[in-house]
């Protein structure tokens, strides 16, 4: 296979998730497309400068982080700071039996600031590591730790779940990570 | 901004395993993936698409050709 389709093919392998990390940004469709449309002319026009074989997934997240953050700043739109957001404005109501409904979890992760949720998102969902995520942010690694860690509270707060987050037994856990639990 | 924590302590293979609550046993953390899975199983639009077979066809037929720079 030739270099321009292997590329292509790892282009279009990639783009269901690049355009869910769209929609988790946005929080809109259409500019989530448009993100993702606008991610792929660059990408194509940048393609001589990626190697194939490191991370294109990390590459393409990354273009398209910062074209949503430069067209928040050409609409003049604040990029949302961490604490300024009220989180009792959103009234959920935790579920039955401890299940937390997706609709109420979707609106609880809207109220997040832009920076815990795309945090939260490339580290719990997208499948990146600490140290991807912090480059896919420019950020250091430790400030991926702390926003993911004060989106978790702030979601558990709002969707009413209990302190750690964690239901299944720490035995089980522990022997899963293979952490050594006194 | 808050003051930053010692890191002494911090054995560095915890970075390699999964995060902070947010592995399969955390609320939070399958809803997460339930959220970001519906999402990456929804059908990528048409445009999108066209636009990619837009790209390969304006490389392969013209190549060299100076995009419109904006």
């Amino acid at each position: 296979m030739s270099e321009p389709a292997a590329f292509r093919d790892d282009l279009v392998k990639t783009i269901p998730s690049l355009r869910a990390f769209a929609i988790s940004l946005a929080q809109n469709n259409d500019r989530a497309d448009d993100l993702v449309q606008e991610t792929l002319v660059k990408a194509w026009d940048k393609q001589s400068s990626f190697q194939l074989g490191t991370n294109l997934k990390a590459w393409l997240f990354t273009i398209l982080r910062n074209e949503f953050y430069s067209q928040m700043r050409k609409r003049g739109r604040e990029v949302q700071d961490s604490d300024g957001l009220l989180t009792a404005s959103v009234a959920i109501h935790p579920g039955q039996q401890g299940s937390v409904d997706l609709k109420d979890f979707r609106k609880a992760l809207e109220t997040l600031p832009e920076d815990q949720r795309e945090a939260i998102i490339l580290i719990g969902a997208s499948g990146f590591s600490y140290e991807e995520a912090a480059e896919i942010c420019g950020c250091a690694v430790g400030t991926i730790k702390s926003r993911v860690s004060r989106a978790r509270s702030r979601l558990q707060d709002i969707l009413g779940i209990e302190g750690d987050g964690d239901f299944g037994p720490d035995a089980i856990s522990a022997q899963v990570l293979g952490s050594t639990a006194a | 901004m808050t003051g930053m924590k010692p890191a002494a302590g911090h054995d560095p293979a915890k970075g390699a395993r999964k995060p902070d609550g947010l592995g399969p046993n955390s609320e939070i953390g399958r809803k997460l993936k339930q959220y970001y899975d519906e999402l990456v199983s929804d059908d990528v639009p048409d445009r999108i698409m066209d636009l990619l077979n837009r790209l390969e066809t304006s490389e392969t037929s013209v190549p060299g050709t100076p995009k419109g720079g904006r």
